[in-house]
């Protein structure tokens, strides 16, 4: 549920298209990926929370305005199509989402420093032999004393080398136990980050636990297996990336038909070419297509909907493939200057390239999808979560 | 015809295990390592493959016997170009040996063959091709770098100015082989001429441009007055459109990239066999298995089709297919690409971590996923370029729609 109106949802748009459409741009993306240690802007990040964009989707009770994952949406394909670098979806979606959906009331104190911007989260989840399966966890949180010591290796994660907190799942006790979410300080004993560019140039970390101490306080919530929540986490993560590319697909098309409308061979445009248009005409299909699919996969999550994994699976179905096309053909129709660092195009291809991957790329949806709909009684796949909102 | 493709013949069989112990033989460890991981090599490490080859008579192969060539069949050579491509050889730059060479040795007078054909085929020279323009890339007719005869010494130079784009290792190169614009008057391909530059002369600036995955492979290369002999001009002033032509058609045998594939399928299944989803291997999951399965078809396909080519060019009837190279550069390309992105699609399992700095020499970071994973991630990337250089595959549509369905 949301507490935003359409008019809020409206604003919210226009001021974080008119400061990322101010302040950002594929210049200064780069700038901030390859000048900065962290590969984004903490002067950025602070103005986000003053904008009060950080606690968009909190509880009041932690300064936040209660918005749904749809008003993060509105942020996140904002920051997409302007090539924003912050890990907005890490933190917000996923580590403040694991908290806020877990978190025991003190845990949730943890969601007043994030609203105020000081504390960066993400979620390491994946391991090397997990792939996309959500439910493939060797990690092990073994009690000690108290707490927990914590082994185990983790995927590289956007946002991860700069997190102040991670989320980390591991099974409890032993490699039969039930999967928990743990609180990790990024910079506990025993964490060991390997830090590197993702494709797109944003930076992350895989991450290596080696007896890593951590109090019972660590372990978000109680000790049920967490698996379910995992998935529904990693649902609106799915989601949130599906945001995000719409805004670059939207980006990576207009820039395109800005070029062909300048770019003159054969004594003409080469938008003027028949060719070019139709495939122009496609890319924007796709755009307006992945949006309405995306849209309706919020209503069905933000409403708590029956069927909304489903939904989410459908729309990361349609995003990746519409990712795909557009990121491909945004170089493609390029020439020479599309495989440029120079020009954005290869740019929103790269970073639809990894938005098309995260959260399991189309073709793993579908088998999702596939396994589903052979549980499902005939009918129920074509209506369930579905509706528009 | 029906059938065009000649019989296989089986003596070549001795011909393939010589390549493939060569191969082994001359590719040692250092950079076996370097190519595994799809590094980038130096000029010097090329130098020692290309030499190696050019020592065995091999670089040139399919150069006939008068041009210092082995007078390699179609056949030969591409049971050469397929069994360096398994060994995951470093690339066969084509600049030279594939590209100006034939031309030399076609059109060339004989101080000209004298002077360039042993250090290509030696490797021991490096050549650039200057042919695009920053407003000539699809219609590479309209090309405007302009080279004028010199008054002052009665022609025996050429002064050429103008800017050449997307030279691929022009910042490694001796010699370009430049398209030139010597009649500016005359129709677009009529008024072009084919110049042999010399990198060393003054007035040229070569600038890199970066590409996608973060390399250096291609520059822009500027000619502010530089100074040509007159000798270094090809065939006739004005004819240069002819010889680049010419130039294209005889490229057709490397066009469709079937070395680079044998590597690339190989290195899909060993990141499949390597990549593990819920705790079991991708080479297991039907889904790849059904992909690797459909680019093995699609790779089958092509080399049939490469080879049913050079069965109806080397015929007495000489029938040019109807689609010819145009299609193989299609098909070659989107496959070359389709290959790679399966392994991409493979190993963003890993988190799509992109480590380009560990294809530098003397890297010693950590590793992420298979060990070659920022190679394939590096080569997935340049190859964007694939459906884009040497013609774009729209171009490629175009041509067959004139010059075979005649529309
Ligand atoms: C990695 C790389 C290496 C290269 N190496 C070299 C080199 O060594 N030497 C050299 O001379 N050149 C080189 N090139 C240049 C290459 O040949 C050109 O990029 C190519 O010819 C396309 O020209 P362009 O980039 O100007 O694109 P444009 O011609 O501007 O084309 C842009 C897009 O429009 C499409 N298009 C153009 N005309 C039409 C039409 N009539 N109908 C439909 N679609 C159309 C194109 O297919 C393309 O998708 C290289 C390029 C790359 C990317």
């Amino acid at each position: 549920m949301t507490a935003f109106s359409t008019e809020e949802r409206q604003l919210l748009s226009e001021s974080a298209e008119a400061w990322f459409a101010d302040r950002y741009g594929p210049e200064h993306s780069k700038k901030l990926s390859r000048d900065t240690e962290d590969g984004f802007g903490r002067e950025e990040w602070k103005t986000y929370a003053e904008m009060g964009w950080l606690g968009l989707a909190l509880p009041e009770a932690a300064g936040g305005s209660d918005g749904g994952l749809t008003e993060l949406s509105i942020l996140l394909a904002t920051a997409g199509k302007h090539l924003a670098m912050e890990p907005l979806l890490p933190t917000l979606v996923l580590g403040a989402g694991a908290v806020a959906q877990l978190g025991t009331p003190a845990q949730q104190e943890i969601l007043g420093k994030v609203a105020e911007g000081a504390c960066l989260m993400a979620l390491l989840h994946a391991e090397p032999a997990s792939g996309f399966a959500r439910d493939h966890v060797e990690a092990i949180a073994a009690r000690s004393g108290d707490g927990f010591k914590l082994d185990g290796a983790k995927t590289f994660a956007i946002g991860a080398h700069a997190a102040d907190l991670l989320v980390v799942s591991a099974r409890i006790g032993d490699a039969s136990g039930p999967v928990g979410l743990f609180l990790v300080p990024g910079k506990a004993e025993g964490v060991s980050l390997n830090v590197s560019p993702a494709m797109d140039g944003r930076k992350g970390a895989a991450a290596t636990f080696s007896g890593v101490s951590l109090g019972a306080d660590a372990l978000l919530g109680g000790e049920e297996d967490r698996l379910a929540a995992i998935d529904a986490l990693l649902d609106r993560g799915t989601l949130a990336a599906c945001a995000e590319a719409v805004g670059a697909m939207h980006a990576a098309a207009a820039t395109t038909l800005d070029y062909l409308k300048q770019r003159k061979q054969f004594g003409r445009a080469l938008s003027e070419f028949q060719v070019i248009q139709h495939r122009l005409v496609d890319m924007n299909i796709l755009c307006e297509e992945t949006r309405a699919a995306v849209h309706a996969a919020l209503t069905a999550v933000d409403e708590a909907r029956p069927g909304a994994a489903l939904a989410v699976a459908r729309a990361k179905v349609q995003c990746a493939r519409a990712s795909r096309f557009i990121g491909g053909q945004a170089v493609q129709l390029h020439g020479g200057m599309g495989m440029t660092d120079e020009l954005s195009a290869s740019h929103f291809y790269k970073r639809l390239s990894v938005l098309e991957a995260q959260f399991g790329d189309g073709e793993w949806h579908l088998r999702r999808l596939i396994a589903a709909g052979a549980q499902a009684p005939a009918s129920a796949a074509s209506t369930t979560g579905m509706a528009a909102g | 015809m029906f059938i065009n493709a000649l019989a296989r013949d089986p003596s070549l069989e001795s011909f393939r295990q010589e390549v493939r112990d060569f191969c082994a033989a001359r590719i040692g460890p250092e950079l076996r390592k370097k190519l595994d991981l799809g590094q980038h090599l130096t000029k010097e490490e090329y130098d020692g493959w290309l030499q190696a080859l050019g020592e065995k008579g091999w670089l040139g192969g399919n150069w006939p016997r008068e041009a210092g060539g082995q007078g390699w069949s179609a056949e030969e050579a591409a049971i050469f170009r397929e069994e360096t491509g398994r060994a995951g050889a470093p690339w066969l730059v084509p600049f030279g040996v594939t590209m100006v060479g034939p031309v030399i040795y076609t059109f060339g007078t004989p101080e000209q063959k004298a002077q360039h054909l042993p250090g290509i085929l030696k490797n021991t020279t490096w050549w650039c091709q200057g042919y695009s323009e920053p407003g000539s890339g699809s219609d590479l007719a309209s090309l405007r770098t302009r080279a004028v005869k010199g008054v002052d010494d009665d022609g025996a130079h050429y002064r050429v100015t103008g800017q050449k784009i997307w030279t691929t290792l022009a910042h490694w190169a001796d010699w370009c082989f430049c398209l030139v614009r010597t009649d500016p008057e005359a129709k677009p391909q009529k008024g072009i001429s084919f110049l042999l530059i010399d990198m060393k002369s003054p007035g040229i600036t070569v600038r890199p441009i970066i590409t996608l995955d973060m390399g250096h492979h291609v520059n822009e290369v500027f000619f502010d007055d530089v100074r040509v002999p007159a000798e270094n001009l090809i065939g006739e002033e004005n004819k240069g459109w002819d010889y680049a032509k010419f130039l294209l058609a005889n490229e057709r045998v490397g066009v469709a990239e079937l070395g680079s594939m044998v590597r690339y399928l190989d290195q899909l299944k060993g990141v499949l066999a390597k990549t593990m989803e819920g705790g079991k291997p991708l080479s297991e999951s039907p889904e790849f298995q059904r992909r690797v399965a459909e680019l093995e078809v699609q790779f089958a396909t092509l080399e049939a089709l490469v080879a049913d080519q050079h069965a109806a060019h080397q015929s007495a009837a000489d029938q040019p297919s109807l689609i010819g190279a145009a299609a193989l550069k299609i098909r070659g390309s989107e496959l070359q690409q389709a290959i790679l992105q399966a392994m991409t699609d493979a190993l963003a399992r890993h988190g799509l971590a992109y480590q380009a700095d560990a294809l530098m020499a003397g890297w010693n970071g950590e590793l992420m996923g298979p060990a070659e994973m920022a190679g394939i991630l590096a080569e997935h990337l340049h190859r964007r370029a694939a459906t884009i250089y040497g013609g774009s595959s729209e171009i490629q549509r175009n041509i067959i729609a004139k010059g075979a369905l005649g529309l």
